[in-house]
Parts: C-alpha cells; structure tokens; sequence
C-alpha cells in the first residue's frame, strides 16, 4: 500500500491555492490569483493564458526559482522548496546553453554540479544526446547547432537526471514554425518514451491541443485557472488532426475564454 | 595568377617597410640622422646589448606592477560597477569624465609626490592604464546573458557554482579584452614617464640618446618597446585562443 502511494506519487504535481504578488518598491503587481490543479502522474499539461496573464510566474514557482506568497506547491509529493533538477527538469524559451561549452558539456552540467563521476556522466550524457537524437552532435559547440538542436540540448540536459516532470516554459516559441512542429512531435516521442509528467507553457493554442492530455486556461492577471479542457484526441497525433473539426471546436472554445478572460 | 594570400601579403608589406628602413638612408633619400639603417640600428642593439638588458628589465618590472594595479584593480572594480545599477548610475558619469583628463600633464607632479625612481612610473602608469580597463571591464560585464545564471540556479547550481562555472567564463573575454586596452596604455604610460624624468628604463634610454644625437641607439632602443609591445598583444591573443576560442564566430545577436 505504502509503495503504492509513492509509485503513483511520482510525477503528480499538485498545486493548492497557490498566489503571487510582486512588490517592487510601490508597486504591486498580483500575478497568480488562489490556482490550485493536479496533474497525475504521466500526464502531458499545457497551460494557456493571454499574454501577461502570468504564465510564465506560474512556471517560476513550479520550478522553484521563484517564491509564492501563499498556497503550496508539492511535486512527487514532496513541497519544493527551491530548484531540484533531480525531481524537476527545466526547459526555458531560450536554449540557454552556455556558449563556451560543446553540446555534451552542457547536458553534462547538472551533473557536473553534483560532483557525478566522469564516466557515469559521460554515460548519462550519451542516453540523454541520443535521446534527443544528437548523439552525432555531442561535441559541437551552441554556435554551431540550430535553433532546433540548441533547444534539443536544452530537452536533454532537462531530462539528464531523469526527473519526475518536465517543466517547460514556451520552449519553441522562438522557432520558426516548421522546426516549432518537428519539435512538438520530436517532444512526443520523448514524453511517450519515458513516461515523465510535462508541464507545458505555450501561449499557442494549436501547440496546446495538439500536444497534451488536458489545457488548463489562466485569465488574465491576475491569473486564475478559468477552465481545465481534457483533450481526447486519440495518438499518436498527426498533422492533418489540426485541421478536425473536433480540434476546430476546441481550440475555438479556448479562444472564446482567452479573449474574454 | 596566384592571388596572395592575407597572411602572404602582410609579411609582403613588412618586408618593404623593412627593406626601404634599410635603403632610404643608404641610398641618402633620408639622412640617416633622422632614420639610421635597420642594420646600424641593430649593430647598436647588439653591440649596447647589456645596456638595454639591464634598462629593459626596469621597464618590465615597472611594466608588471603597473599591470597588476592597473588591470587587476580596474577589471574589478569595472565588474562592480557594471553590475550594480546604483553604483553605476553614481560613478560612472564621474569615471567617464575623468577619463577626459590628460593625465600626461599631471606627471610632474607624481615625481613631486613619488620621486624619480620606479615608483613614480608605477603609479603614473597604474593610473593612466586604470580608467579604460575600468570603462572596458564595465562595459563588457553588462552584456553578459543573465538567463545563464539563472539557467545555473535552475539547475541546482550554487552561488559558488554559478560564480565559478559561468560568471567566470562568461567574463573571460571581457576580461581579456580589459586586458589587452590596459596592457597598451601601461606601456606607454611607463615608457612615456621614463621618457620625460628618470634614471633608467628603454625610455630613460631613448631620451638619453637622443639628447646624444645618436640616431642608431635610439631607434634600438624603440624597437625594443616595439618588441614589448607586440609581445604583450601576442600573449593576450594566446590567452583568447585558449580560453575565449568559442567566442569566435559566434554571432553578436546571440552571444554579446
């Protein structure tokens, strides 16, 4: 029973009454307003919202590089208390590879910092490359990759130590539109592969229902969750689904709440 | 025709420039009171040579201290004000403004305060090299991407780590290129006060000559700062090939 409990655990993420205010000198801004969800285990979650709608501070908080003012934040169970790489992968919007390091490098740090082994990191770096379909790519430096790749590196250094849930932050957002649909199947096939919990902010509705198990859509700031839309869309996914009237329907409906949110 | 190439055409040209050195006085184009033949300059070096090797070693130990002062200081107090916002705003109007001053007019007095000896030409030097370090250091440590540091701490990286794995390489090329403007203007600083009070250095030695009219052993003696020069530039560029080699071609838009 008590395995039982851990197993089903991991992965989930659970937020409860979570609320964010910035101050900055006289300014306050109220960013997320009393959100509470539950993402089980395995899931693929998108979150939507108008632009400033705090998406990206929701995104902060579940990482654990930002503070929430009140509400609690348990991810596998566990309430996160600051970046843990080892539960919560990240992926931001900009690959942010460090330009001075070669691909296997920059998928090597986390577990550099954690003072891994040479050779267990080496190992890890290599599934983690391979996963994303780089292997070939290990020692090029950012500057010599694409947009595509950069973001690919970005993926496997998030998934590097094998985390619980992946947590990204409109991560293909400053890609062109092909490689932006490359990537998303690129992305389901990772997420099929190895089963990890994604969190997913994208502000495009097309990505998000194409994507994921359930949208959950923010209104605008101060952000509160105004619908949570189960995609049952049968997979694997295809181009030519985006075009169904069924897809039509719902991304016409998201549209409808984001527009008045 | 074989097109030459950069690198066959740059030692083409320094070849002429040394070629007509040597044939301009000879052949009595110029008189070789204003410009001595590159070979009775070198005569002069060579036959003078533990002359300028004991001189030579005051400018270099003038040179490095003044390197130290100059660069290590300016590179670090640059950082501080690049990266704090108030600091800047206070300090670097003042900064930028002093940099106007022509410090060269100010050397009398140092040799007021620090005499004629070594220490005057450190701290003049130090001086003159620590403000466009400063601005440079300053400058440099502004466009360094903030989203690595945050993409370090996003990844469990502590303040250390994040000091020691990305702060410091992500400066290294503003901290070379700091180098490299200070580096310059130490040397001149140093040799340019040897040059107007002192009683040793290469540039001791070239007033000295001069006032002799001794047209050879000046020149020697202004190939050796040439020489300092080129290899102080020589060092920096070895420094950036090792440690900033994955700056180049990197895009400007991506990587400031």
């Amino acid at each position: 029973m008590t395995t039982m409990t851990t197993v089903s655990a991991r992965g989930t993420v659970q937020v409860e009454n979570l609320t964010q205010i910035h101050r900055s000198g006289e300014r306050t801004t109220h960013a997320l307003d009393n959100i509470s969800f539950t993402i089980p285990a395995g899931k693929f979650v998108s979150v939507v919202g108008p632009s400033g709608c705090g998406k990206s501070s929701l995104l902060m908080l579940l990482v654990g590089l930002a503070q929430s003012t009140s509400g609690e934040l348990r991810v596998a169970g566990r309430p996160v208390a600051g970046p843990d790489p080892a539960r919560i992968g990240v992926v931001f919007q900009e690959a942010n590879l460090f330009p001075w390091l070669t691909a296997r490098k920059n998928v090597e740090f986390p577990l550099m910092i954690r003072n891994m082994s040479v050779k267990e990191r080496e190992t890890k770096a290599r599934d983690a490359l391979e996963l994303v379909g780089l292997d070939e790519f290990g020692d090029r430096y950012p500057h010599e990759l694409s947009g595509g790749m950069r973001q690919r590196v970005s993926i496997a250094r998030g998934i590097v130590q094998d985390p619980d849930v992946l947590m990204m932050d409109e991560p293909f957002a400053a890609l062109d539109e092909q490689t932006r649909m490359v990537m998303g199947d690129e992305l389901l096939r990772i997420w099929e592969r190895t089963g990890k919990t994604v969190v997913f902010v994208t502000h495009s509705l097309t990505e998000a229902i194409y994507l994921s198990d359930h949208v959950l859509v923010l209104s605008a700031r101060p952000g509160r969750i105004i619908d949570r839309i189960d995609i049952d869309l049968p997979r694997p996914r295809t181009f030519e689904l985006t075009s169904s009237a069924e897809f039509i329907q719902i991304r016409n409906r998201i549209w409808e709440q984001i527009r008045t949110a | 025709m074989v097109c030459p190439t950069a690198k066959t055409t740059r030692r083409i040209i320094v070849l002429i420039l040394l070629a007509c050195w040597e044939l301009l006085p000879r052949l009595g184009v110029i008189p070789s009171l204003f410009l001595p033949p590159l070979t009775l300059t070198a005569a002069a070096l060579f036959s003078e040579f533990s002359v300028y090797w004991q001189h030579l070693l005051v400018t270099l130990q003038e040179v490095g201290a003044a390197l130290f002062f100059a660069c290590g200081g300016g590179i670090l107090c640059g950082m501080l004000l690049g990266s704090s916002t108030r600091l800047r705003r206070l300090l670097l109007p003042v900064v930028s403004s002093a940099y106007a001053i022509p410090l060269v007019v100010l050397y009398p007095l140092f040799t007021a305060w620090f005499g004629i000896g070594m220490q005057s030409k450190v701290v003049f030097a130090s001086v003159y090299g620590f403000l466009p370090t400063l601005l440079g250091a300053a400058a440099g440590i502004q466009t360094i991407d903030r989203s690595l540091m945050m993409t370090a701490r996003s990844m469990g990286a502590s303040p250390v780590q994040q000091i020691r794995y990305v702060l410091l390489p992500a400066t290294m090329p503003t901290v070379l290129s700091s180098l490299r403007i200070g580096g310059a203007l130490v040397i001149v600083g140093v040799v340019v006060s040897e040059m107007l009070t002192s009683t040793a250095g290469i540039g001791f030695l070239i007033s000295r000559y001069r006032t002799m009219l001794d047209s050879p052993r000046v020149f020697a003696a202004i190939l050796l700062v040439l020489m300092l020069a080129i290899l102080f530039d020589l060092l920096v560029q070895f420094a950036e090939r090792r440690f900033t080699g994955w700056k180049k071609n990197v895009p400007a838009k991506t990587f400031p």
